[in-house]
């Protein structure tokens, strides 16, 4: 294992060590260069530039993060304490009931919980945070294609989170229908709190920033890619950001749909998703579950894709070669965003789905695995003989591949109807989606914020902290998703109040205490990252240009960048991984910038 | 070419490409509630549903033939860059909310009104939904003006559109 941030090699102020840089400015002054602007409020509050506007995104992410995350803490000291007050907090947040979290109360912890972290933690973090900050510096532009929509895209997306959080303060309290909202538990008969009302519109609004976001990134990446920087030599995590967009332009909306009718059952009266009359006809509660999917199962390649890039990209780096089977890396992210959108059906195996169609979903998805374990090869490939920098963003790549391997393959297992026909709504289902949608998404997460904190704050996060808090985190999240693979294999419903209440779940309450042990490890070494991230903020070490060594253009610019990015629009001559190449070697040095000229 | 104009036909098709991609969304958006529109039309055992009263497709399709008449008078806008033909648009897409709203309250009252039947389920979502866009397009007219006379057109065609296929698909077919 080599030393952690800047191994080897000199690196005083980066810059210096890349060689000589063309210009694509000439004859092209396309991206004007604004000044920045010098009031507060211009310039952290309503900001146009994208580099601002990610870290709101991403610190409005990371706020509901934590929420999520405490949430989840309840969640599980429920499950492994049933019925007994919740200590330190339990007085505050259930006065009402002793301390004890009501039945009602679990309910709405369950449904707000998935709902905080699906569209308020790794939306804002991952596609508004990091899709913003990345596309424009790693394409080489200046800022993106639509500066004042995309202001208007997370200011959407605050209005969101202010709904969201409003539903708490409501008579009847907050959502309480799943994550899902499935009909009729979220219709007027099932929700007659103003809560649901105020979730559906809250989810609406997130979807309506997304797809803002969704115009941007894909606009910007058509139009606004350097001179020189083909297709084929975007970074991996410019195509993830790339193709998730086209997912949330194109199953957002369905999303949408469903809320607008909900909204329209809830409020003006309608009937589109309660059962209605054999004599006139009416709403079917199974619709719901059609329009919910049809954007659902797009919506967790959405939320993977740009992971998958990220992943794709920093194992490359950190292997120190180029990253195995670029092409077939990329045919495969296409590939997924094409199938993704004929497998909803395998959601629904249980809603008295014909057999046949049920069939063709279960082929369907089970054919989503190849492209995926073509992916998945070329990790394994990237790595093979690479020459491993062990740095903290690495420790998480690999523990997300790590995780996704195991998330990936029990995947297949409820792809296939008759497993899926017992599996369907245990503790199974739930571990499974966790591995992939928390554990894999959040060790995206933390290697993102680690490889790309020096070029957003100008300093380093601490090697020695980051690694305090990768070995716990990813132990315990293993131990808590793992384990909940095995009691929902041996039986365990989810979103049951108490399972120990039912005779032949009641020997699985040891195995909830230790899974909730292992999660209150788990939330604890969070705040190792909480320290870490605000204290290298502050008193971080000062980072230069390109502390990785690596050669994608936002390295080739000062850390933080200037607000126009780039002084002259560079001019790519390579693709995104090129290190250990002969020509920087005889260098002195292991990598290529992408604009770096060779004489 | 002069450097100013090249800068502006850039930031002309950057803005084309993304109204495609935002009128690509609103087109999923639309496709989803008509497929919920099939879904309850398919199951329904008759369609009117047995004991509606007879949809007043007159009406809804005077307020058509208003929504069109705002696309032309943006159309002739665009092409003689005027201000009167832009405010005529305005005003005609003004008529045709004000159409919808009265529409509805005579669908209401005439026991076709939200609650009443997938019909009148239908059509209020779809016809409420749409006319939130239009009032979006009145709103792009305030805001841009004259500048941007080309996605304005692009838009309210879409929109009108739309309206012509909702329309159809409930009222007529």
């Amino acid at each position: 294992m080599t030393a952690p941030a800047t191994p080897t090699g000199p690196v005083e102020g980066g810059d210096s060590a890349s060689g000589k840089r063309a210009s694509g400015d000439d004859g092209q002054p396309i991206q004007a260069i604004h000044a920045a602007p010098t009031g507060v409020l211009r310039r952290y509050v309503f900001s146009v530039d994208h580099k601002v506007i990610g870290r709101q995104f991403l610190f409005l992410g990371l706020i509901f993060l934590a929420v999520g995350g405490v949430m989840a803490m309840l969640i599980r000291w429920q499950l492994a304490s049933p019925g007994r007050p919740v200590p330190v907090v339990g007085r505050l947040l259930f006065g009402g009931s002793g301390g004890v979290i009501s039945p009602a109360a679990y309910t709405s912890l369950f449904t707000m919980h998935g709902t905080i972290m699906i569209f308020f933690a790794v939306t804002p973090i991952l596609i508004g945070g990091f899709g913003n900050f990345c596309v424009p510096l790693l394409i080489g532009a200046r800022d993106m294609a639509f500066p004042r929509l995309n202001m208007l895209s997370f200011w959407t997306m605050a209005a969101s989170t202010a709904t969201l959080t409003a539903s708490f303060f409501v008579p009847l309290g907050s959502a309480q229908a799943g994550w899902t909202a499935y009909a009729t538990l979220s219709t007027a008969i099932g929700a007659p709190g103003t809560g649901q009302t105020l979730w559906t519109v809250a989810v609406y609004l997130n979807g309506a920033s997304s797809v803002m976001g969704a115009v941007n990134y894909i606009t910007s990446v058509v139009r606004l890619r350097a001179p020189g920087m083909n297709y084929m030599r975007m970074p991996l995590t410019v195509w993830g950001f790339f193709l998730t967009s086209m997912l949330n332009a194109l199953f957002v909306p369905v999303l949408g749909a469903a809320m607008v009718l909900l909204f329209f059952d809830r409020v003006f009266g309608t009937q589109f998703f309660v059962a209605g009359s054999t004599i006139r006809g009416g709403g079917d509660p199974i619709l719901y579950q059609h329009l919910f999917w049809l954007f659902g199962h797009p919506e967790v390649y959405i939320l993977i894709l740009p992971a998958w890039g990220i992943v794709g990209d920093l194992l490359s780096f950190f292997a120190r070669k180029p990253a195995f089977g670029y092409r077939v890396t990329v045919a495969s992210l296409i590939a997924v965003v094409v199938l993704s959108c004929v497998v909803y059906g395998h959601h629904m195996f249980t809603t008295g789905m014909s057999p046949l169609l049920g069939e063709s979903f279960m082929l369907l998805t089970m054919v989503i695995s190849v492209p995926t374990a073509l992916l998945f090869l070329n990790w394994l490939g990237t790595l093979w003989r690479g020459a491993a920098r062990m740095t903290t963003p690495m420790l998480y790549c690999v523990g997300l591949v790590f995780t996704f391997g195991i998330g990936g393959l029990t995947g297949l297992w409820l792809a296939d109807v008759v497993a899926d026909m017992y599996l369907h709504d245990t503790f199974f289902v739930v571990g499974h989606f966790h591995l992939i949608m928390a554990a894999a998404l959040l060790l995206a997460t933390f290697a993102a914020v680690h490889f790309w904190f020096p070029k957003m704050f100008g300093r380093m996060m601490s090697e020695r902290l980051g690694k305090l808090h990768f070995w716990p985190t990813f132990i315990s999240l293993n131990l808590v998703f793992i384990g909940q693979m095995l009691i929902g294999y041996a039986g365990m419903q989810r979103r049951l109040y108490d399972p120990s209440a039912y005779d032949f779940l009641r020997h699985l309450l040891p195995w909830n205490k230790h899974i909730s042990q292992a999660a209150y490890v788990l939330g604890a070494f969070q705040l190792v990252f909480v320290w870490n991230f605000f204290y290298s903020m502050k008193r971080g070490k000062p980072a230069p240009a390109n502390p990785w060594q690596v050669g994608t253009l936002e390295w080739t610019v000062a850390s933080p960048p200037p607000h126009h990015n780039f002084d002259h629009i560079p001019v790519v001559v390579r693709g995104p991984h090129e290190l250990g190449h002969p020509a920087a070697i005889a260098r002195g040095k292991d990598w290529l910038a992408q604009d770096e000229v060779i004489e | 070419m002069t450097a100013a104009g090249a800068t502006r036909s850039r930031r002309d098709i950057d803005a084309s490409i993304g109204m495609v991609i935002f009128l690509a969304t609103v087109t999923m958006l639309f496709a989803a509630l008509l497929l919920a529109y099939a879904v309850l039309r398919t199951q329904a055992p008759a369609w009117p549903p047995a004991g509606a009263p007879p949809f007043p497709r007159a009406a809804a399709g005077g307020s058509s033939l208003v929504l069109l008449a705002a696309s032309f008078a943006l159309r002739r806008a665009r092409r003689a860059g005027s201000s009167a033909w832009l405010r005529a648009g305005a005003t005609l897409g003004v008529t045709f909310l004000a159409l919808q709203v009265s529409l509805w309250r005579h669908l209401v009252a005439g026991q076709l009104g939200p609650g009443h039947g997938p019909l009148a389920d239908v059509f209020f979502a779809l016809s409420g939904f749409h006319a939130l866009h239009v009032a979006g397009g009145l709103v792009a007219i305030a805001a841009t003006g004259k500048r941007r006379l080309g996605l304005l057109v692009t838009y309210w065609d879409f929109v009108a559109a739309i309206w012509l296929i909702v329309y159809f698909a409930v009222c007529v077919l």
